[in-house]
């Protein structure tokens, strides 16, 4: 059954990439996005994230903070419905919930390298990082844009079937994630009101 | 008549009593087991924390653990090889006890199994859990995976364990630092190469099976070699100890080999050249053959088994024997006209045996209070050579006092090239003396050498004992970095008397573990309580689970208004009840279960029959080290004597450390031996100092060259200056004993020149050994004894003319 569905997926990507047409030249693409968010950032937006599960009877929804400390520092602090954190700092992730924390290489596990290098990745203007793990497609212009990326690698696709990041200028406003069975994720940013003049919002 | 009679009669008692004597040395040979074992290179009687350290490096599951590289091709190319090579290992059940190469399907079947057990296994089990509050909770917390790339995994076990504790279990089950994983396998993180880790069934001792292993290994990479497009490009890297230890083997074996076919050849040419007789040679090689064999018969009878490492080494260890013959055959020889204390008629051998015999007898005792040294030195394979030494070196002595003189009551009669090497003999005694001041100078500037270098000149640490090679050593490094996991330096021990009680304490200390984990202070840890919790943690996880009316109720309540409906949780309540009355788990019951293998890497039963727990730590931040002292002081609430921190890397330094030590007070016992022996046997204050002064110059200069040339001093080296002592007093004795005869003797002059050749020749091969324990002691004992004879020959006092 598994590699039935591998199979299909393959093939489904291998036609997306060979029907794919060709972006339109001189439009807003993927080189034009990444320098206009390759500005070095740090600073800690609010976010509000809903969740589609398939066997659960209503959405999930979280909210708290995100931080970002170029290059390679990430902080997801969730605030509500119940406390937990996720740090996440060059290779090592630390996750803390119930009191309790636990770390991790990042790299042992790819389905949490592909997502977290997808947020770095945009945050910081890399194109090539995104590139190594995703087909990336851009549209809109830079008032309006966003980013679509889907999974190269079997096994971040075996978790995650695709994202989408989308934002204004150089500010990421949110993120949808498409896992493999169907279910989503919608993030939405917002600068939290009290950041300071000095911090630019990380997105 | 009678005399001859008697005579004959005593040549056949002394024939008879060595025939049947080496007869029973070849039977108690033939009937010993040879070991290779490398641990006996490995010092014996350590405190409990060091044997444990002893152990764990002898049979513990580094021992039998192959890390394992693939090199070359494309990454997608060396993932396929990974998986292909690793399922092949696995398949191979009677071989391999745990293939791991990050492929997450090998580990379905510990999966399935911790599924199973979880309510026994969880740490989160408890009362307030299965309390409606607590299940609220812990639902809460388990539907907050999903929607994530985590959620896949937990999404199809919802409604078995909608509390999360499959959750809970991998978080305290994956380890902090992991292999980075791509294209589904470990890969390295500097180099472009997928690794795994390969355990054996069989014990690390056992060699023979660590070799089999290591072909399957070979075997399975070379079909998959051939079957992958692509694959020839490919490249296997090997590493590990059981690899080592059966490189080192087969080097032993091959050195060994080597070294006695050529030692035979070089020291049967010296004799051939000095008699050109076949008789002769013959005849030279009796002692030592005989030595041979009462040295291999008692070191059988002490130890049980003989190691390759003393069959190969011991030989040229008692080269010097054949130095008895040589003496014997010149100095057995006819009074020639020449020799006025010589009585005509009389046969040879009696002017050996009153002329030099008691001399060869004094070096003799100095040689084996050398060779005490290595008996007591710890180390069960130098202990080995010690006995063998000994005990050669008195059949062989034995040997020349009783039976050369029945075969050849006259010596050796050829003559061969002996007149040049007494010539010349002649000749660097008579100008050796000259050099007395250079030697002197050169003595001080190494004392100076050594002053400088100060404590710097001793070698504290094992790896210098290691016969493995640095660019094995470097390999070996690189592939344990890309796993990781190995690279725990420092460890919490927990002892009981029982597994139980092993695993008690392994439980408490963990739960100071986890405190320090929550500070920040510690990545995390491993334990075998996590995986097999003792009886009364489970009992008490089994009592905290609720029966199926009032899980059913409190499950009504702890979903009311939440997305999960109860009605959905059924299969969560029957494996609930079930767990109530699962037999608890013991180390009987999960001995062919799949965690099996997981367990006893961590859980052991020493041979004492107590039992270990060994709790593995993984330091914080990115490249973090442990405070073993805070370590102690947190852990000190516990039961000191059944929880105890190791720092292995300071555990076997301070181990080598406290060797060392007894090594040179064990040295500076058999030297005053070795001065008391000579001291009663030469009964002058002026004689002693004539015979100990070039031997103390030769150690000293031996030393300093060590100095010089930058080389740590060891206990092998100690043991070389012990030899160079015992070797060079029979040079000085004879010097001394020459120097108050007549004339400087021919004869004795070639024996001694020849017997210092053959020596210098032996040695000179076992430095150019690959092991550097041996190659050690060649190094300082090749120049250190010809450092000997030619300082007892400059500093023998000059006789007047006339005198």
């Amino acid at each position: 059954m598994c590699r039935i569905a591998n199979a299909g997926l393959l093939a489904a990507w291998f036609v997306a990439v060979v029907a794919m047409p060709a972006a339109a030249a001189a439009a807003f693409d993927l080189a034009a996005l990444m320098s206009l968010l390759a500005t070095p950032r740090e600073g800690t937006v609010a976010f509000t994230e809903q969740r589609f599960v398939k066997t659960l009877d209503a959405p999930l929804r979280a909210s708290g903070t995100l931080s970002f400390a170029a290059p390679d520092r990430l902080e997801r602090r969730q605030t509500e419905p119940a406390a937990q954190t996720m740090q996440v700092d060059g290779n090592r992730v630390t996750l803390t919930r119930g009191g309790r924390s636990k770390t991790l290489m990042l790299d042992a596990s790819p389905e949490m390298l592909g997502v977290i290098e997808a947020l770095r990745g945009t945050l910081t203007g890399n194109g090539a990082l995104l590139s190594k793990h995703f087909r990336t497609t851009v549209s809109g212009d830079a008032a309006q844009w966003s980013l679509e990326l889907v999974p190269l690698q079997a096994e971040l696709k075996r978790s995650l079937a695709g994202a989408r990041l989308w934002g204004r200028q150089d500010q990421l406003l949110g993120v949808e994630m498409t896992m493999a069975d169907g279910d989503r994720s919608v993030t939405t940013i917002a600068p939290l009101s009290s950041a300071p003049a000095a911090s630019r919002p990380p997105g | 008549m009678r005399g001859i009679a008697s005579g004959r009669q005593h040549a056949a008692i002394v024939l008879l009593a060595w025939g049947v004597a080496l007869a029973a040395c070849l039977v108690l040979i033939a009937r010993t087991p040879l070991s290779t074992d490398l641990s006996a290179f490995l010092p014996a009687s350590p405190d409990p924390g060091q044997r444990l350290l002893i152990e764990q490096i002898r049979s513990g599951t580094a021992s039998r653990t192959l890390l394992i590289g693939i090199e070359g091709a494309s990454g997608p190319t060396r993932s396929a090889a990974s998986r292909e090579i690793a399922n092949a290992l696995r398949r191979d059940t009677a071989t391999f006890e745990q293939v791991a190469n990050g492929d997450v399907a090998a580990f379905a079947a510990i999966g399935q199994w911790l599924v199973e057990h979880r309510y026994l296994l969880s740490p989160a089990v408890d009362a307030q859990r299965f309390s409606a509050a607590g299940l609220r909770e812990a639902i809460d917390d388990t539907l907050m995976l999903l929607g994530t790339p985590a959620g896949a995994a937990a999404k199809p076990l919802l409604p078995r364990d909608p509390s999360g504790e499959m959750a809970r279990l991998a978080e305290s089950l994956i380890p902090a630092q992991a292999p980075r994983s791509e294209g589904g396998v470990w890969v390295s993180r500097r180099a472009e190469r997928a690794v795994m880790l390969a355990v054996a069934r069989a014990d690390g001792g056992n060699l023979d099976a660590q070799a089999a292993a290591i072909d399957r290994v070979r075997g399975a990479f070379s079909q998959v070699q051939a079957a992958l497009p692509g694959g020839s490009e490919l490249r296997l890297l090997i590493s590990g100890a059981p690899l080592f230890a059966v490189n080192s083997r087969s080097t032993i074996e091959s050195e060994a080999r080597q070294l006695s076919i050529v030692g035979t050849l070089v020291v049967g040419l010296l004799l051939a050249l000095a008699f050109a007789s076949l008789r002769a040679l013959a005849v030279g090689m009796l002692p030592v053959a005989t030595g041979m064999a009462a040295g291999i018969a008692a070191v059988a009878m002490v130890f049980g088994s003989v190691h390759a490492m003393t069959l190969g080494f011991g030989a040229t260890l008692i080269g010097e024997t054949v130095d008895y013959a040589i003496y014997y055959l010149i100095q057995a020889r006819p009074a020639g006209a020449g020799h006025a204390s010589a009585a005509a008629g009389q046969p040879g051998w009696r002017r050996w045996l009153a002329d030099s015999w008691p001399t060869v007898r004094i070096g003799l005792l100095t040689s084996v209070c050398g060779f005490a040294a290595l008996v007591f030195s710890g180390f069960p394979g130098l202990a080995q050579l010690g006995v063998f030494s000994i005990a050669g070196l008195m059949a062989a002595a034995l040997t020349t006092r009783y039976l050369l003189p029945v075969l050849v009551p006259n010596g050796a009669p050829g003559q061969g090239l002996r007149r040049h090497m007494a010539r010349i003999a002649g000749a660097i005694v008579h100008h050796l003396p000259r050099w007395r001041l250079a030697a002197a100078v050169l003595a001080i500037a190494a004392a100076g050498v050594i002053a400088w270098r100060g404590a710097g000149l001793w070698q504290s640490d094992l790896a210098s004992l290691s016969p493995v090679s640095t660019a094995a050593q470097a390999l070996d490094a690189d592939l344990r970095a890309d796993i990781g996991a190995s690279d725990a330096r420092t460890m919490v021990v927990a002892r009981g008397p029982d597994a139980q009680a092993a695993l008690a304490a392994a439980e408490r200390a963990g739960a100071v573990l986890d405190t320090l984990v929550q500070q920040g202070r510690l990545d995390g840890y491993d334990s075998p309580a996590r995986l097999l919790p003792s009886v009364a943690v489970q009992t008490a996880r089994q009592a905290a689970l609720p029966d199926e009316a009032t899980l059913r109720e409190r499950l009504i309540q702890a979903t009311s208004g939440g997305a999960l409906p109860a009605d959905r949780l059924q299969p969560f309540v029957a494996d609930v009840q079930a767990a109530r009355t699962m037999a608890v788990l013991d180390v009987e019951r999960i001995r062919d279960t799949p965690i099996a293998a997981l367990v006893s890497s961590m859980l052991m039963r020493s041979p004492d029959g107590a039992w270990t727990a060994l709790l593995p730590l993984q330091p914080a931040g990115r490249n973090g080290t442990i405070d073993t002292a805070a370590l102690r002081a947190a852990l000190a609430g516990i039961d000191a004597e059944r929880v105890q921190v190791i720092d292995i890397k300071h555990e076997l330094d301070r181990l080598y450390a406290g060797y060392l030590r007894e090594a040179a007070a064990q040295a500076a016992i058999g030297a005053a031996a070795v001065l008391l022996l000579l001291g009663l046997h030469l009964r002058a204050m002026h004689r002693l100092f004539t015979v100990v002064l070039p031997l103390a110059l030769s150690v000293l200069i031996t030393l300093g060259a060590l100095a010089a040339t930058g080389t740590a001093v060891g206990i092998l080296h100690l043991v070389g200056l012990l030899l160079v002592v015992a070797v060079g007093s029979n040079y000085a004795l004879f010097f001394d004993a020459l120097q108050r005869r007549a004339a400087l003797d021919d004869d004795t002059l070639a024996s001694l020149l020849l017997a210092n050749v053959t020596t210098v020749a032996a040695f000179g091969l076992i430095a150019l050994s690959a092991m550097p324990a041996l190659s050690a002691i060649g190094r300082v004992v090749a120049p250190g004894a010809l450092l000997a004879l030619l300082l007892a020959a400059a500093f023998t006092p000059r006789r007047k003319a006339g005198d």
